[in-house]
């Protein structure tokens, strides 16, 4: 019995199993209303362990989740599974860290570094398209096993993914299914959120809710942490609710060297200075100098030039029209 | 293209001048544009300041209709300036199920490879998929893009190791293997497909009955034979071949002066 699968992608993925995903949410995802504040190192050290499956939202360019990117490879994690569904420097970041063994790939970025980890068959790629990875989160956010979508049909993207094509029951045309993803963790960055996790995004976005909703752990790193009553006020501003988050981290600047729209922009001389690191010694510098002998973010922040600089990258912001209320 | 005194005037351009040109007029006004990266951002950029002010730009990021702050920054996506001035910002499933509900009319993306159908690549070189010679970024929205728009524009630079008869990965679908309906037969939506590629030194579009791409116009000082030199395979030719217009000084004063002044992507002319 069961549908004739007329095609099937070789990709590797982790089954789904959407009462197995229930059970957990039902015992793991505290529903009280309890301050979830907490360095980004115990955050991390608690919630991301060697061997996860990992997601974030938007990339490293864009409100990407900088500050606990750089723990993650502070702590020296290993083994990791990325979902790169957008992204430019988080994967070059995690994969010189050493901290990834494979990387399901919407559009991954950028670097030689990267690449070169690519073609020496370092970290393992598995290809699917950035819409299939987020609807891959979306399936996991919703509880059902897939999602079927029309495109990756027909090309080599779906032969390397773990895609599969049916005959659709109602029209009798061929219909591609992604299946579920759970994320062990998801590290997202936000605009504001209060003690509790209720977060803001401003600005486009990739999947934030999809993806906090899919994952078993969410750690949510903010640049700033703002009254729960000022939430409760515009409710309609919040996109990610409290029960889905599990970390809070006040992370002011923690999407450095990327921008948040409308707040500061791209720190460009730091950005050049990591993508001119291409041979293993020069990644090795950068990640000394950046992350392995740095404390935390609040040391950071005064290494890469303290309150001044910060203030530049918030004047150099020019368009700040239609994010902050 | 032409070789010169470095002066910036119209009789010179580069290669991406001239193809961010070529894209900029075929696109129609009060139309939905879904944007790669890279050239295909310029091009709308271009377009929606000289001839299309009213194009609904999409991005896979999650803005509709922005009307993109110059000049452009490398690796400009999802952020500030790219978002200026939208009418709606929202997220990328919306994205993808606005293209496949068919709200959108053009898609325009670039290629490291395509075949004589329209397939893309844009994910690796080689024949080993898990040790490429060169490993590129994967189909980003690519793939949906190709997909479900109603019609692909593909930009790419005119060179043999590019046009090859099979790609030696297919990224993003053109007409597949070029029967009939090859598309819909694999659950593709009925009606989509590459609709016209600009490389440096052509334009292109599909010949109805084989899906072949076909030769449609020359871009100036080309030759037809530079072209199929250039190419892995035979093509058709188009009668009446058309005289692609070169860039345009008000083209390339916008290009240059306001767009991208940096010439992050529309490069130097060569000296």
């Amino acid at each position: 019995m069961g549908t004739e699968i007329i095609e099937s992608g070789e990709g590797e993925f982790i089954a789904p199993d959407p009462d197995r995903a229930r059970a957990w949410m039902r015992e793991h995802k505290s529903r009280e209303l309890k301050s979830k504040v907490m360095s980004e190192k115990d955050a991390v050290e608690r919630f991301v362990k060697d061997g996860f499956y990992l997601s974030y939202d938007l990339s490293s360019m864009v409100r990407g989740p900088m500050a606990l990117e750089r723990e993650i490879v502070r702590q020296r994690k290993r083994n990791l599974w990325i979902a790169a569904k957008f992204t430019l420097l988080d994967t070059t970041l995690l994969v010189a860290g050493g901290c990834v063994s494979k990387i399901d790939v919407g559009f991954a970025g950028l670097g030689r570094t990267l690449f070169s980890a690519i073609e020496n068959g370092e970290v393992e790629i598995i290809d699917w398209s950035n819409g299939a990875l987020a609807l891959r989160h979306l399936a996991g956010a919703m509880g059902v096993p897939f999602l079927p979508t029309r495109a990756l049909m027909g090309t080599d993207t779906f032969k390397h993914s773990g895609a599969k094509v049916i005959e659709d029951p109602f029209t009798g045309n061929n219909i591609c299914l992604v299946p579920a993803i759970n994320p062990d963790v998801a590290i997202i960055h936000v605009n504001q959120c209060d003690e509790f996790g209720n977060s803001r995004v401003f600005g486009p976005s990739v999947s934030p809710v999809e993806t906090a909703m899919a994952s078993r752990r969410v750690i949510i790193s903010a640049e700033e942490i703002i009254p729960t009553e000022d939430i409760r006020k515009r409710p309609g501003q919040t996109t990610i609710p409290y029960y889905l988050v599990d970390a809070v981290v006040h992370v002011p600047f923690g999407a450095h060297p990327g921008t948040v729209p409308g707040l500061y922009t791209y720190d460009t001389a730091h950005l050049e200075e990591f993508f001119a690191a291409r041979e293993p010694d020069e990644i090795n510098a950068y990640l000394e100098k950046y992350i392995y002998n740095v404390a935390d973010h609040k040391s950071y922040l005064k290494l890469i030039g303290g309150p001044a600089h910060l203030e530049k990258l918030t004047q150099d912001e020019e368009y700040k029209e239609g994010y902050y209320l | 293209m032409s070789a010169g005194t470095g002066s910036d005037d119209a009789n010179e351009y580069t290669s991406v001048e001239l193809m961010i040109c070529q894209a900029a007029r075929l696109i129609e006004d009060s139309r939905t544009v879904f944007i790669g990266y890279g050239m295909p951002q310029i091009a709308a950029i271009l377009a929606q300041r000289l001839y299309a002010p009213n194009i609904c730009q999409v991005y896979e990021y999650g803005a509709i209709g922005p009307e993109v702050a110059t000049p452009f920054r490398r690796n400009m996506m999802a952020d500030a300036r790219n978002s200026h001035h939208a009418v709606c910002w929202t997220n990328m499933t919306t994205m993808v199920a606005t293209a496949c509900a068919g709200f959108i009319d053009y898609g325009i993306l670039g290629a490291a490879q395509l075949d004589r159908f329209g397939n893309i690549n844009s994910t690796m070189i080689g024949s080993d998929y898990r040790r490429p010679k060169l490993r590129f970024t994967g189909s980003g929205g690519g793939n949906e893009v190709a997909s479900l728009c109603w019609r692909t524009i593909i930009l790419m630079q005119h060179e043999k190791r590019r046009f090859l008869e099979k790609v030696d990965f297919i990224t993003s679908p053109g007409y597949l293997d070029g029967t009939q309906n090859a598309r819909e037969r694999a659950g593709l939506p009925e009606g989509t497909g590459p609709y016209r590629v600009i490389t440096s030194m052509a334009l292109f579009d599909f010949e109805p009955e084989s899906n072949h791409i076909r030769l449609i116009g020359l871009a100036p000082g080309v030759t037809e034979d530079d072209v199929k030199d250039n190419m892995g395979f035979d093509i058709p030719v188009k009668d009446g071949l058309e005289q692609l217009e070169p860039p345009k000084q008000s083209e390339l004063d916008m290009l240059r002066n306001v767009i991208d002044p940096e010439r992050v992507v529309i490069g130097k002319v060569k000296v």
